[in-house]
Parts: C-alpha cells; sequence; structure tokens
C-alpha cells in the first residue's frame, strides 16, 4: 500500500502497517472459511498449521537474533550532509524560491530593486505570519478555514472597540490600552471555539472551521452597516487627529502606531560604507556555508598538513586583494580583474583548506560511467544547448505579443530559463549516477558542469545588451562555476565521511549559523541604507514597515518552539497519530486547541498590523485568504494529512506567493494570472515534496 | 517466590446483554511471564482494556499489589505502574526515536515560561534504555517509521520499563510480524521479566506463547477455559484448549475424510 495525501487526516502509515496484517489474516480466514463454513474454527486449524514449524525454530532463532540486534543495525547506512538536506522538509521550498527569484529577477528590470523589495516583503509578512500558524495547525492535523476572515473581524472589532460613540460612526470610544487587550481575548476566544467544537463534535476541522468563516464573514459586513451603516470600518488615525485638533489624549495611538507600523525610510538613511559591508558579509558568509558542508562532507585527517594551511591563508590575502581591486576601481577591465582574482584565491584557499584537513581518497578510482549516467548527461547538455539555441534565434527586442499569452522577448526569458534549469538539474543527476562509480567520474561530470556554468554567464554578458537579462547574472553565475568546479576537483582528491562525527557535525552547524547570519547581515545592510551614488541616480524611495520585524520574530519564535519544547513534540505527535499520542499521555484535546488560539492570535496581530497601516478595514479583508496561507504552508513542505513539516517552510512558502504578485505584473503579464500560477506552484510543491519523501525515507511505508 | 503483582479473581465485563468476558482469574508475578492466549473474539482485548483502565470492569475483583483497585483511566493504571503496549505500538511513524521514546513525558530545561526539551539528555538516555533491551540504536533521530516491526516493538517496551512500568501488558506483539522478528521480540519479553516486570503477553499462538510463559491464561469465546502453571500443562493441550479442544478434533477428523 503506498503512502500518498489521501482523505483529510488519514493515517496513511498506520492504516498501510495493519492493513498488511489484516489482508493477510483475511487471506487465511476466507481461505478456510471455504472448507468448513466457519471462520473461527477454519482459521485456528489453519494458523496452527502454518505456524506449527515455526514455532519449533523460534527458540534457536532467538539465540542468534539477539547477538545480530546487539552488533548494531549494519543496514542503517550513514546519511551525508547532502541527503540529510534532502530530507528537510523544507528543501523543495528553498529551491523553489530561489528559481522563482532568479526567473522573475531575470525576465523584469524592476524585480528586486529597492522598492520592489520592500513591497514583497510587505506582502509576505501578513501572509507569513499567518502561513507560519497555519503550518502549526496543520501538522497538528487540523485546518482552520476561518483564518483569513479572523484577520479582517479582529481588525474591525478593534477599530470599532475604538471609535467615538458619538459622531457620523458609533464606537465603543475605549483606549487603545484597552481595546487591544480585549480584541486579543475576543480573538482566544475565537480559537477555543474552533478547537472545541472540533474536540467535543470530533468532526472534521474543515466543516466546523467552515462554519465559524461563514459566521466571521456574516458578522463583518452585518456588524459593519449595523453600527457604522457601511462595508468599510475607519479610520484608526482619527485618533490622532482629534487629539491634535483638541488636545486631548490620543489614547495610545502614538505608541500603538509605533508598535505595529513604524517605518524606515530608506533615503533618508545615507552610509558610505553600506558597500564594503555588504560586500564582506556576502562573501564571508558564503564562504562559511561552503566550509560548513566541507567541515561535514570530508572525513578529517587525523594529521594536519601545514602547506595546506599556508594556501588557505594564501587564498584569504587573495580574496581581500581581490575585494580591495574591485572596490576601488571602476569600469569593466577592473572589475574582470578583481573578479579573476576572486576566484582564482577562492579556489586556492578552499583546495588549501581541504588538503590541511582532509584525509585523501585511498585511492581515486578509475574513471568510468555507466549507461544511464551517459544518458543523464547528454540530456543535460542538450537541454542547455536548446536554451541557448532558443535565446540566440528569439528576437530579445520583440514585445508583440505571440499565442495572446507572451510577447516573443518573454517567450525567450521563458525558454531560456526553463531549458537551461532543466539542464542543470540533468546534469545534477548525471553527478549523482556517475558518483556511484567513481568519485573521479562525479568530478568530471562536475567540472563539465561548472564548464556549461562559466560559459552560460560569459553567453549573458555577451547579450547583456538587451534588455531582459542583466548583467549582474554574469558574476553570480561565474562564481557559482568557480564553487562547483573547486567541490569537483576537492571532491576528486579527498575522501567523504562515513561515519557520523559529533564534533565535526559541531563545527559545521555553527558554520552554517554564522554564515547565513552574515548572508542576512549583507542584505539587510543593503536594503536599510543607501548611498550618495544611488541618491544621484535617482533611486525611487523605498519604506520597510516593522510589520518586517513582526514576521521574522514570529517565525523565530513559532520555529523554537516546534523544535525545542514540549509542545512542539506534541504538535507532531497529535497530528502524526493522535490515539498514540493520548496513549502515551500527550494532552491531545488541549494541545489542538491551543493550536487554534496560536492561529486566531496570529490572526490578531495580522488584523493590528492592517488595522495601523491601512487604517481603514473593508468588510471582505482577509476572505478567501486561508487558501493562500495553506498553499504557503503546504508549498514549505507541510503534509496536508498532518504530523510533518515546517514553519520555516512555510514561511519561505509566503515570500514565494509574495514574489508572485509584483513578478507577474513586472513581467508584464495581466495580475490575474497569478492564480494560475499559484495553483501550477501548489501541484507542483506537493508533488515534489512526496517524491522528495519518499526519496528520502527510502521504500520502507 | 517472587511478589505477586496482580491477582483478578472473577473478572467479567458486559457490554449490555453481550456477556464480553466472565469468570477470568490469573495472576501475574514480578519476573514471570503471564501469558493470555485466545482466539479472535475470546475476549483478550477486553480484558487488556480492563487492565490498562480503558473500560471499567463489572464483575470480580482486580487487586493490584495487594489493594482492590477499579481504573477510570488509562492514567491512573499508568500512574499504578501498567503500562500496556497495544498492537498499533502507541508510535508516531513520522517522528524520531527519541522523541516518540519520551513522548508525553519530555525532559525539560529552563524556567516557566521559556521551558525547551533537554535534548541531549533525552536521547542519551533513549539510547541507553534501548541498548539495555539489547537494540542499538545509532541514530536517534531516524524516524520510527524506518525501524523494523520487531524494533519499534522494543522502542515501546523500553518505553515503558523506563516509566517505571511493574507490570507490562503487551498486545499481540507478534502477529504482524515474521519468523525472526517474533523471535527477537519474545526475546525482549523475556529481557523485560529478567528485570523484574510482570509482563502479560496477550497473543493468539501457542508457540510463542510457550517458550516464554510460567502462567497460561486460555479464553475462548469470552469465558476462560483454564489457568495453568507451566508445569501444569504441555504445548498440546494448550493449543487445542485454545480452540475449543472437542471441535477441533472433530474438524481434524472431518478434514482427513475430506482429502
Amino acid at each position: 500500500m503506498p503512502r500518498r495525501d489521501g482523505p483529510l487526516l488519514a493515517r496513511p502509515f498506520r492504516e498501510s502497517y495493519e492493513g498488511h496484517a489484516m489482508m493477510v489474516w483475511r487471506g487465511i480466514t476466507s481461505m478456510s472459511d471455504e472448507k468448513t463454513g466457519g471462520r473461527k474454527r477454519g482459521s485456528t486449524i489453519e494458523e496452527t498449521a502454518a505456524e506449527a514449524a515455526e514455532g519449533a525454530v523460534v527458540e534457536q532463532m532467538t539465540e542468534t537474533i539477539t547477538e545480530e540486534a546487539a552488533g548494531g543495525d549494519e543496514r542503517l547506512a550513514y546519511r551525508g550532509v547532502f541527503q540529510r538536506m534532502l530530507i528537510r522538509p523544507e528543501i523543495g521550498a528553498v529551491i523553489g524560491a530561489i528559481g522563482i527569484w532568479t526567473f522573475f529577477w531575470a525576465v523584469s528590470e524592476r524585480f528586486g530593486n529597492y522598492g520592489g523589495m520592500s513591497n514583497i516583503l510587505d506582502i509576505a509578512s501578513t501572509l507569513g505570519i499567518m502561513a507560519v500558524a497555519v503550518a502549526m495547525l496543520m501538522i497538528g492535523g487540523e485546518f482552520d478555514l476561518s483564518s483569513g476572515a479572523a484577520t479582517g473581524a479582529l481588525a474591525i472589532l478593534t477599530i470599532l472597540l475604538v471609535r467615538d460613540v458619538t459622531g457620523e460612526m458609533g464606537g465603543a470610544s475605549f483606549s487603545l490600552w484597552i481595546a487591544l487587550p480585549l480584541s486579543f481575548a475576543a480573538a482566544m476566544l475565537l480559537g477555543w471555539f474552533n478547537g472545541a467544537m472540533v474536540e467535543k463534535t470530533s468532526l472534521p476541522s474543515f466543516i466546523v472551521t467552515l462554519g465559524s468563516f461563514f459566521i466571521l464573514k456574516g458578522m463583518k459586513s452585518g456588524f459593519g452597516k449595523l453600527i457604522v451603516d457601511q462595508v468599510q470600518v475607519g479610520k484608526l488615525d482619527d485618533l490622532k487627529i482629534t487629539a491634535e485638533e483638541t488636545g486631548v489624549s490620543d489614547r495610545g495611538y502614538g505608541f500603538f502606531n509605533k508598535v505595529f507600523a513604524a517605518e524606515w525610510q530608506r533615503l533618508d538613511h545615507l552610509w558610505e560604507g553600506r558597500d564594503a559591508v555588504y560586500t564582506a558579509a556576502i562573501l564571508g558568509g558564503l564562504t562559511l556555508l561552503v566550509v560548513a558542508v566541507y567541515e561535514q562532507n570530508f572525513a578529517e585527517n587525523a594529521k594536519k598538513n601545514p602547506l595546506g594551511a599556508l594556501l588557505l591563508i594564501g587564498g584569504i590575502v587573495g580574496a581581500v586583494v581581490g575585494v580591495l581591486t574591485l572596490h576601488n576601481t571602476d569600469g569593466s577591465s577592473g572589475d574582470l580583474l578583481g573578479a579573476a582574482i576572486i576566484g582564482i584565491s577562492m579556489m586556492v584557499g578552499f583546495f588549501g583548506l581541504a588538503l590541511w584537513r582532509y584525509a585523501r581518497h585511498q585511492s581515486g578510482g578509475s574513471a568510468g560511467f555507466s549507461g544511464s549516467a551517459l544518458w543523464a548527461l547528454g540530456i543535460g547538455l542538450a537541454l542547455t544547448a536548446a536554451g541557448v539555441f532558443f535565446a540566440r534565434w528569439l528576437d530579445s527586442t520583440n514585445e508583440e505579443t505571440l499565442l495572446l499569452l507572451v510577447t516573443e522577448q518573454g517567450l525567450r526569458a521563458i525558454l531560456f530559463c526553463g531549458l537551461i534549469a532543466g539542464g542543470l538539474v540533468y546534469l545534477a543527476i548525471a553527478a549523482s549516477r556517475a558518483g556511484r562509480v567513481s568519485p573521479v567520474s562525479k568530478s568530471i561530470v562536475l567540472l563539465v558542469t561548472a564548464g556549461v556554468l562559466a560559459g552560460l554567464a560569459f553567453f549573458i554578458q555577451a547579450e547583456s545588451t538587451s534588455r531582459k537579462f542583466r548583467s549582474e547574472f554574469f558574476s553570480v553565475l561565474l562564481a557559482i562555476a568557480a564553487v562547483v568546479a573547486v567541490w569537483a576537483i576537492v571532491s576528486m582528491f579527498f575522501a567523504n565521511r562515513r561515519e557520523s562525527d559529533f564534533a565535526a557535525e559541531r563545527r559545521g552547524t555553527v558554520l552554517n549559523w554564522l554564515g547565513l547570519a552574515l548572508l542576512a547581515l549583507g542584505l539587510v545592510v543593503r536594503l536599510m541604507f543607501t548611498n550618495e551614488a544611488e541618491v544621484l541616480a535617482g533611486n525611487p524611495p523605498a519604506k520597510f514597515t516593522v510589520r518586517i520585524l513582526w514576521f521574522l520574530g514570529f517565525t523565530a519564535v513559532c520555529s523554537w518552539v516546534l523544535a525545542r519544547t514540549k509542545f512542539g513534540s506534541w504538535t507532531f505527535a497529535v497530528g502524526g497519530n493522535k490515539q498514540a499520542a493520548r496513549q502515551v499521555g500527550v494532552p491531545a484535546a488541549r494541545t489542538k486547541t491551543q493550536l487554534f488560539m496560536l492561529v486566531s492570535g496570529a490572526a490578531w496581530l495580522v488584523g493590528c498590523l492592517l488595522a495601523f497601516n491601512i487604517n481603514s478595514i473593508q468588510a471582505g479583508t482577509g476572505n478567501g485568504l486561508e487558501f493562500e496561507y495553506i498553499i504557503a504552508a503546504v508549498v514549505g513542505g507541510t503534509m496536508l494529512t498532518g504530523g510533518y513539516g515546517s514553519t520555516i517552510g512555510a514561511a519561505i512558502g509566503a515570500m514565494i506567493m509574495a514574489m508572485a504578485i509584483p513578478g507577474i505584473s513586472f513581467a508584464r503579464w495581466n495580475t490575474d494570472w497569478r492564480f494560475v500560477f499559484l495553483g501550477g506552484i501548489l501541484l507542483l510543491a506537493v508533488i515534489a515534496n512526496n517524491f522528495i519523501k519518499t526519496k528520502a525515507e527510502g521504500a520502507r511505508t | 517466590m517472587s511478589e505477586t503483582l496482580l491477582e483478578l479473581n472473577d473478572i467479567g465485563k458486559f457490554y449490555g446483554n453481550i456477556i464480553a468476558l466472565k469468570g477470568v482469574t490469573t495472576t501475574v508475578e514480578a519476573g514471570q511471564v503471564t501469558c493470555v492466549l485466545g482466539d479472535n473474539g475470546a475476549g483478550k482485548s477486553t480484558f487488556i482494556k480492563i487492565l490498562a483502565g480503558v473500560h471499567e470492569h463489572d464483575a470480580g475483583e482486580l487487586v493490584f499489589q495487594g489493594e482492590e483497585m477499579n481504573f477510570t483511566s488509562p492514567r491512573q493504571a499508568l500512574d499504578r505502574g501498567i503500562a500496556a503496549v497495544y498492537q498499533d505500538l502507541a508510535m508516531v511513524p513520522l517522528m524520531s526515536v527519541w522523541r516518540n521514546f519520551w513522548l508525553g513525558s519530555e525532559p525539560t530545561k529552563g524556567v516557566w515560561p521559556v521551558r525547551w526539551v533537554d535534548k541531549a539528555k533525552s536521547k542519551r538516555i533513549a539510547k541507553e534504555e534501548m541498548a539495555k533491551m539489547g537494540i542499538d540504536i545509532r541514530d536517534t533521530e531516524q524516524p520510527v517509521g524506518t525501524l523494523s516491526g520487531g524494533e519499534r516493538q522494543s522502542v515501546a517496551i523500553a518505553r515503558a520499563v523506563y516509566f517505571g512500568a511493574k507490570v507490562l501488558i503487551l498486545d499481540e506483539p507478534t502477529s504482524a510480524l515474521g519468523v525472526k522478528q517474533s523471535g527477537v521480540v519474545l526475546r525482549y519479553i523475556l529481557e523485560a521479566a529478567k528485570r523484574g516486570l510482570g509482563v502479560i503477553f496477550i497473543t493468539h499462538n501457542p508457540n510463542h506463547a510457550w517458550p516464554v510463559g510460567d502462567r497460561f491464561l486460555i479464553l475462548n469465546r469470552g469465558q476462560s477455559m483454564g489457568n495453568f502453571a507451566k508445569e501444569e500443562i504441555t504445548i498440546d493441550e494448550l493449543t487445542s484448549l485454545m480452540a475449543g479442544g472437542a471441535e477441533l478434533e472433530e474438524l481434524q477428523s472431518e478434514l482427513e475424510r475430506a482429502r
């Protein structure tokens, strides 16, 4: 019985496990039923006959088996760093996010500039906070269809609580210090109601929360019309205006506006040192990430080679010189020189690192290729060549629409990106297949791949006059090519680790976090600060709102809770096998109710962010968004049937969906196509995640 | 002799007018294995559920360590030290071995509200406890779903033993397993008994019960067919009693004639 994302709330694993036993049973009993006409008696006969022989060997069996068991499970092979990366639930979302980013970035000039970036982050924040909470609920095995409507409802409630009683619009005229806790209590009540209904009635949460969705939807427009006589409820900033006009207290508006809607105007913050910090952080971060992979992948050498350390130091010095060269020159020849210095010193440095720390192969093995590897290599090269061919053949300046949908230049971009991506995937498959023959074969395939990447980089540079590709793509691709080439050479000479080494894992993890932190620092610095050159070039203003911090903080806290606390463990347990969790004493009903309350709490937070940012809330705000939260969670690797998933994945899923909104309009498609994109992404994500998971867990179901 | 942990006298259970269990008497002693044998529908599940606190019994008395009991919830039975390992194992297949081992009783560090699971300690103890059962889990991070049936049983048993079970109830632990795996599980049963637990081993297979059991309780159609110490009975008698004795002989001769 293969595992599938079957009906909601099914427990696929247990079913197949028990199902199998049941099938065997039925086989035995039905056979004898025919002969004796009595199911009960029949089964006994068959059973005793079949197991009499078994019983005789059981005793001697126990002896030999215990010895085997005590000797360790020899079938459990060591998992390499890449395999371990692949079983992370969010890996699909990470790859998808990079791919989609690259695509939109390549086809649109405006995508990914500062304005576009702040736009994406803004959308991703509210979507992401909800997606993270919904992902946790889904891991706990439930859905909440009222989550979208709840964001709007709680925003409206907050506004109604602070509006004046008098005036054209009625309200409760509370201070925000009272209104916010009150609406938060309402949110908790909503979550508790959903959870208690699901638990007490043991109906599917899909139906129960569909009910509360319609109730909320009706209440939003109903109460809106009843109290303020229109479908729009506002305005929150009247508090400030009244305070300024009459001198009464603003009832906490100033404070909470900072909490929920503070802004950072990028153009107001000049910092000339920005680029230096940015370059250093990005290069340093990437280097640390590569070193972390090295540390986790290669077997350490007991005796260190000092020559390697020397080369490493040389490489680092060279890289610094290269960055300085790049920084101090303008113009393309200086850029090229700097890039060349950086590239070469990077290669030397990484090779030195490997020589210094890691053990050599006993023997590299001979180069040989299996048929399947050659096939994959051939397909990969053919696809890449086809991509280049289309890029040459189609006219990059033609903006006429073909086949109703895309312009010729758009088609060119899609074909180029798609074919290249497919080609690279096949090259990766070829490398993995060649690796089964010998490390040398794998390295050869990787070197070919690096060559292809470098070739593409130069091709894109040659084409950079065309408006659809960016020249920055050149340096990024070239850097990736260099990393792949170094990896190929190093893995040809040095042996992979075959058993787990706690100290090395630790170092790798620490380096990983440091690397990611440096990368984040670089990006943040670049996004937050501007410099004179950019101001002169007339960059459009971009502002970042505090909701991005709420998003990051919420994701971080939820991820920590899920991974490290009792509650997180219980969440996985009630979603994975509720019966089992209950049997060992997990308070399943309470855990699920708390998860529903987490979702409605998140809805309250998003409601506050919306209320303070846009001041007036439409009655329809948030309706229908619940499915986007679910899509974001699923794209992030959360299983629809519960028990498996990731909050970081959900956050990245929200980023992917937020990218689609400006991305599609910048690529000059009608924004209605966004939904086609969303649907496609959802299907792709479900299929990819399912595939990755069965691969990673092995065939056993 | 060893201490008597559990005594059942004339236990019965009725669901409305259906007699699910009637007149069941047996004892469970520390360090010994009491096997409960019975065919499908013999009342084995009802028997476990009474002991584990899922159902209350309607007749007879249940004496645990000299004290008469009437469990109303699984938690009560668990607190007294009666742990049941069910057929479906109470495992979450997609969760790691150590999380499953500790599920519901995770050790924590820190002060409220910032309190987290002590991962290093949990992993270490899980590994040690499994090793005591004679199984070496190299990586306690691997999902339970990737373990074999016998290994999964051993996680469940090790967990029950670690959390202070005095009486361990195993519900058909060998029914879904192959010959080799069954052997492994039988060894775990003996291992648990050797560590001083009273084990109740429920099975429909006399060949599995015979090598490990010290006492045998035979159920058929909700009735006790007898409660024997190992010396009082042979495996053949056990088999024929289980299937209802006379019925089986009749069936055998009928089958032979049919040939």
